[in-house]
């Protein structure tokens, strides 16, 4: 058991939180146990809002016309500060770091069968409190607590019963829930209590109604195959500098690219034209997507868990949607809806093999 | 805490106490709220969390009360507690019609002043109820004023969800009911965002009037006052509300010319007036709506 100061070695420079950090939490480091984590499922439905769950935690939900503006106007206020990522003088490390948790909510989600938007949201959140704080080199517990801090936040926004220390099983440390409680005040007060981030998912239906289709299977499929690009986009540090709307436009572009080519051509001059749009950054973004989907590269860092499945996926899954997007679009996109599917009933990677065979079967069958 | 210096306190919000306080580094004036939303074993709770983020979302209009940030301390259990600090304004729209009732000069408001004020509400309203939240307690006490500016702003919002619309505040103070819109009267349970606007064509009569237009002082009286001037409401009009859950036989009054009981309002304002006083929520005006209705034509809008 090693104890660990909280205050000393998280180096704050806000003095804001004082009173959190005014204790001393202590930490205890486990040897690695593995167990493998139930699951418990959590569907539950945000309804006890008045009306309807608000735009900005909706992963898939309707627009409303009347809050576009609105979206657009604060956006900014949910991404992380400008020139911060990438360009800051710790990048390496920032980039390791954020590799490494990303990796760790994605396990969380497939371990405890979560909504694929509370690792989403976790990235979020720890990207926006990277932007404003440090954290300091070399002490992988801060890290790990952040992580995990995070993470238990992002559940309790999708009102997800999510327990922080059935997570933490198996893994190097262990935080008891006092230190957890204080590092979600610590980010809730540097994200200044706004939670409900603006993600590229609030304006996804927004940009998809520009194109008038009628036909809801297409529809339906555009949609997922956009949000399976907006999810694999986080991963991509490049692109996490854009503006949501912006990301949410270029993954509407390429799915569209992808599923309805002849559409295309118009449906970017639409998009590029809209008031709120900013050209030049949406085609530099579209590029870097468009290199995202065609690229291998971006899905390396898949590779750290312990599956390749996911690879495997993606590659029969482009194939298909190109081979047969004049075609058979219908059959894509059951691929897709199976491929998400499978992939939140892998547990511990025990079933790539499984997997692997009902893709190959639709492969042949297709 | 300590940033804050406590000047006097200004009310008893619906939750708690609210203080007027200065920033001691700045000087600005605030106003702190303090919560009863106390941290659990489970650190802050998840409703805590979700409906202070949607307050921190909504604050972002200008006809909302803006949300400065956000305090916690420790309580003498040692469990933080979280205070909510806003923006202060001098006034409110119930201090304002009472300045023009009594006092020194008493005097009605300026009908350009109605229409500016109603104008802003239904925004502040439109604003909450195009972001899926209902507000639920609107009245005069939570219409917060900057005099010099013209300018009216919602306040007391968000926080309704953790806790059921109360009967009697933080303090025991009878919380009021006479903005309260007949279906949650009748405890209709799915109610929706015509009870905002109830309460608000309520807010419009009695700046007009100066005085509420619906004063009860229990829920059957409540009921009973605005049966007698919009007459008693029959299944032909308002579809189902006999099957409400506390829906008894009342006395069938008829109703009256609600012109009469804002002598001092125009056709158009009383057009309006009687479409956020509908008795089928459904058919209520809504807030969006209302921003067009002609009522508002000799408004300047761009000021908005």
């Amino acid at each position: 058991m090693r104890s660990f100061s909280f205050p000393s070695l998280l180096l704050l420079s806000s003095n804001c939180c004082s009173n959190v950090l005014s204790l001393t939490a202590s930490v205890s480091t486990q040897t690695s146990q593995t167990t493998s984590l139930e699951t418990q499922n959590q569907a539950k439905k945000m309804d006890e809002f008045g009306l309807q769950e608000p735009h900005s935690l909706a992963s898939f939900q309707e627009y409303n016309p009347d809050t576009i503006p609105d979206l657009f106007a604060s956006e900014s206020d949910h991404m992380p500060s400008h020139n911060s990522l990438s360009c800051s003088k710790d990048s390496d490390f920032y980039f390791a770091f954020r590799l490494k948790a990303i990796s760790l909510f994605l396990q969380a989600q497939y371990s405890c069968n979560l909504d694929p938007f509370i690792p989403y949201l976790a990235i979020n959140y720890l990207d926006r409190f990277l932007s404003k704080r440090d954290i300091p080199e070399g002490k992988p517990w801060v890290s790990r607590l952040l992580e995990v801090s995070c993470l238990s936040l992002a559940a309790k926004m999708k009102n997800t019963p999510f327990s922080a220390t059935d997570f933490q099983r198996g893994e190097g440390f262990i935080f008891d829930a006092q230190t957890i409680h204080k590092m979600e005040l610590l980010i809730l007060d540097t994200l200044d209590w706004r939670m409900r981030s603006i993600t590229p998912f609030s304006f996804l239906p927004f940009f998809l109604s520009f194109l008038d289709l009628n036909d809801q299977t297409l529809a339906k499929a555009l949609k997922s195959r956009a949000s399976d690009v907006i999810f694999n986009a986080h991963n991509e540090i490049k692109i996490v500098e854009f503006k949501p709307s912006i990301i949410a436009a270029s993954a509407a572009l390429s799915a569209c690219q992808e599923l309805l080519p002849l559409q295309f051509p118009s449906f970017k001059a639409s998009i590029s034209s809209f008031q709120y749009v900013n050209k030049e950054s949406l085609f530099k973004c579209l590029t870097l997507v468009q290199e995202m989907m065609v690229n291998e590269g971006y899905e390396s860092m898949f590779d750290t868990l312990s599956c390749t499945t996911r690879t495997a996926m993606s590659v029969v899954d482009r194939q298909l949607t190109k081979s047969d997007q004049r075609q058979n679009t219908h059959t894509s996109s059951t691929i897709i809806a199976e491929k998400r599917d499978s992939k939140r009933r892998r547990l511990n990677g025990t079933l790539c093999s499984e997997n692997r065979f009902r893709l190959s079967h639709h492969f042949q069958k297709c | 805490m300590e940033k804050y210096e406590k000047l006097e306190k200004v009310g008893e919000g619906t939750y708690g106490k609210v203080y007027k306080a200065k920033d001691k580094a700045t000087g600005q004036l605030v106003a702190l709220k303090k919560t009863r939303l106390e941290m659990d074993e489970e650190g802050v709770p998840p409703t805590a969390l979700r409906e202070v983020s949607l307050l921190q979302m909504l604050s972002q209009s200008l006809y909302i009360v803006r949300l400065l940030c956000v305090e916690h301390v420790d309580s003498k259990e040692g469990k933080p507690v979280l205070y909510l600090v806003f923006e202060y304004l001098d006034t409110d729209l119930k201090k304002f019609i009472d300045s023009h009732r009594k006092g020194p000069s008493p005097r009605p408001l300026a009908p350009s002043m109605v229409q500016s004020f109603l104008y802003q509400l239904c925004k502040g309203v439109a604003h909450c109820h195009s972001h899926g939240v209902l507000h639920r307690d609107l009245k005069p006490q939570n219409l917060l004023l900057d005099k010099e500016r013209g300018i009216l702003k919602i306040a007391d919002l968000g926080l309704g969800r953790a806790f059921t619309v109360p009967l009697k505040s933080y303090t025991h103070e009878i919380v009021t009911l006479w903005y309260r819109a007949p279906e949650v009267l009748l405890g209709s349970t799915h109610y929706s965002t015509g009870v905002d606007m109830w309460s608000v064509g309520c807010i419009f009569a009695e700046m007009v009037r100066r005085q509420a237009l619906f004063p009860g002082d229990s829920e059957f009286q409540q009921l009973l006052h605005i049966f007698r001037l919009l007459g008693t409401p029959s299944d032909k009009q308002w579809p189902g509300v006999s099957a409400l859950r506390d829906w008894h036989v009342y006395p069938q009054w008829q109703p009256q010319n609600l012109a009469r009981a804002v002598p001092a309002l125009g056709p158009d304002g009383v057009d309006l007036l009687e479409k956020m006083l509908k008795y089928d929520p459904a058919e209520r005006i809504s807030a969006k709506a209302a921003l067009d209705h002609p009522y508002f034509d000799s408004l300047d809008k761009s000021q908005f």
